[in-house]
């Protein structure tokens, strides 16, 4: 479970997220929707222990993230923006490697690696050097290794960036999958559709600010907008940035 | 989900061991330690090369070729020929424009005679003589012009003799010293030159060595965007960073080694009876122990600078530079070629150096001076690894 509250960023004299609160509860999917700059890898980032906010309070499973750091990390599995992995190293190294330093090793690790490359369907380059990997590719070595170690909570900044159609279904099913295991999830998303499609709980940030948030029905509701891209629009008081 | 106790240490060892594999597959790392292996020796084979040729050429006056001399106005001066012809100096044509064929290159010297030589000899007063030569040029070229010069100042102090007792006066008068000069220097002291060479290549293939892996640690590693999930793992930063050091020390320290053994294969070798280092199992070893601080110096070094660029070319550039910072105390071997001691033992690299050329002379550094060589180099590593760790704290590192 995540509890965000009065959560405050600033990068010089710029505020990055300027007082957000919400709380993401375990067996649902909460997503973070916003236009690009509104705060949401911001907010993400200080959840997985990279930055320490200026002000309020994260908490992950009630531990507090600036406190217990890593802790809060063995309960977390993050897949980051951009989400790099090491080219010279196989799929399965790579996925291997974050597993190890969580601690797991021989049988037990294999045994999960190989239950996740059949889960993301990734053997038929698991053995393969990550070097010339497709976006797709690459996004699922990702989230095998933010995977590895089961984490309760799942953070996923921008997971669809760069997928085709297959690829964003498959992720799709996998969040429906953690989702039903009973994991907390928590995406970001500037894409409206993708948002409206797998989130049980909607959280809307524009100018480092929660909008909105709630059930996608009671963001239609308390925004008397039919579609929720309407509702969407009204909430943030502007068509910037919407897909 | 079930928490697992993780060491610090299963930390460590799994980032660097990861970190080897991963290098050990990037190919400009292989490169730069496979050049470490073969063109070591090679560089080697040629500066002794080169150095056993010019002392040869040098001493050797029975076989060298004769000297090429182009004379203009050859005419005026039909003794002092015959003289620069017993010395082995060959007169040729001189070519058309003297200065312009010894500044391009064609010739190194030549002998202009005046038309007013002639009648200054005869009256006995100095007669003027002229040597085009580059005094720029140096080594192997210069000697045509050495020898030209000595021929004729031999020439001329037998004239003045002649003279001088054709008017009944003792030519010694004129010549109130003798100078007798008699050279010590061993054979491993005149390859006192090339040793000095030494602790320059092997100080720039220690950094060379490291230097991938350096900047990999945060500028590679950032670029790639696999920095911010490997610091989303729990593991401390300070242990992230301190693994990846610890994979450049591997590195740099293999290269070395290599570099070591490059130097012992091309001694044993290579038939070479001018230049005499001792290069054992024993003196190679020492080196390697003595210069492991100092690769713990360079490799922090490397990993601090690099956490302060923002991507892999700025990184790269840095470096190239930082490579050349442990070369600077080198600078006072050549120069001052100092002997080791307590004053200067503490500085890192240069007492590196002192103890490599010593070493490989064959002479013994006390043990005192190489502890407080190993000591004050580790100090500086602890403290440049020290800033390392603070930088890569910051949330700056993930960009």
């Amino acid at each position: 479970m995540i509890e965000v509250l009065d959560l405050k960023k600033c990068f010089g004299s710029v505020k990055a997220i300027d007082g957000v609160s919400f709380s993401a509860q375990d067996g649902k999917i909460t997503g973070l929707l916003g236009p690009n700059g509104a705060g949401k890898s911001t907010t993400l980032r200080i959840l997985y222990t990279a930055f320490k906010p200026d002000s309020g309070r994260a908490l992950i499973d009630n531990r507090d993230v600036t406190v217990d750091k890593l802790a809060v990390r063995t309960s977390i599995g993050v897949l980051t923006h951009g989400a790099g992995i090491y080219e010279r190293l196989t799929a399965r190294e790579n996925v291997r490697y974050f597993g190890e330093l969580h601690g797991m090793s021989g049988k037990e690790l294999t045994m999960r690696v190989d239950e996740l490359a059949e889960l993301l369907d990734m053997n038929d380059f698991i053995s393969r050097r990550a070097k010339g990997f497709s976006q797709g590719q690459k996004t699922k070595v990702a989230l095998a290794r933010a995977l590895v170690h089961k984490p309760r909570n799942v953070l996923l900044d921008e997971p669809t960036n760069g997928l085709d159609i297959m690829a964003t279904r498959g992720l799709r099913e996998v969040i429906q999958r953690l989702k039903d295991a009973g994991h907390c999830v928590l995406f970001s998303s500037h894409v409206m559709q993708e948002v409206a499609a797998l989130c049980d709980e909607i959280v809307i940030i524009a100018n480092g600010t929660v909008a909105a948030s709630g059930s996608p029905d009671s963001l239609r509701h308390e925004t008397n907008e039919a579609n929720l891209e309407d509702a969407f629009v009204k909430a943030i008081g502007s068509e910037e940035g919407l897909i | 989900m079930h928490t697992r106790n993780i060491s610090h240490l299963s930390s460590l060892w799994t980032i660097l061991k990861k970190e080897v594999i991963d290098n050990a597959r990037d190919r400009r790392t292989l490169t730069t330690m496979g050049i470490s292996i073969v063109i070591f020796p090679l560089l080697i084979f040629g500066l002794i090369w080169f150095l056993d040729k010019t002392v040869k050429e040098e001493t050797d006056l029975v076989n060298a070729d004769a000297v090429k001399l182009p004379v203009i106005g050859a005419e005026y001066a039909p003794n002092l020929m015959a003289w620069l012809g017993q010395n082995n100096i060959e007169i040729v044509d001189a070519p058309d424009d003297p200065e312009a064929s010894i500044s391009q290159g064609e010739y190194r010297v030549i002998l202009l005679i005046g038309e007013n030589y002639p009648e200054a000899f005869r009256k006995g007063t100095t007669a003027p003589l002229r040597l085009i030569h580059d005094s720029s040029i140096t080594g192997l070229e210069k000697i045509g012009y050495s020898t030209v010069r000595s021929a004729i100042n031999t020439y001329s102090s037998q004239i003045s003799s002649l003279r001088l007792m054709a008017r009944g006066v003792n030519p010694e008068v004129v010549r109130p010293i003798q100078i007798n000069t008699s050279d010590v220097a061993t054979p491993q002291a005149r390859s006192g030159q090339f040793l000095t060479m030494m602790p320059y290549l092997m100080i720039m293939f220690i950094m060379a060595g490291g230097m991938y892996l350096a900047i990999d640690t945060t500028a590679g590693e950032r670029e790639k965007g696999s920095l911010e999930p490997l610091l989303t793992q729990p593991v401390k930063r300070h242990i992230v960073l301190l693994a990846k050091l610890g994979a450049t020390v591997v590195f740099s320290s293999l290269t070395l080694l290599l570099v070591l053994s490059g130097l012992a294969l091309a001694f044993k070798y290579m038939p070479v009876d001018l230049i005499s280092i001792s290069v054992s199992l024993g003196s190679i070893l020492k080196i390697f122990l003595a210069c492991l601080p100092f690769v713990f110096a360079g490799c922090a070094l490397m990993v601090l600078v690099a956490s302060f660029t923002k991507s892999y070319k700025e990184a790269q550039s840095y470096l190239g530079m930082v490579m050349l910072v442990p070369t600077l105390p080198l600078m006072s071997l050549a120069f001052l070629s100092p002997e080791p001691s307590v004053s200067n033992m503490w500085i890192p690299a240069l007492s590196q150096g002192m103890i490599i050329i010593e070493t490989l002379k064959g002479e013994h550094v006390p043990i005192n001076l190489i502890g407080i060589s190993m000591i004050c180099s580790l100090l500086l590593a602890t403290v440049l690894a020290w800033f390392a760790v603070k930088l890569y704290q910051r949330e700056r590192i993930l960009g």
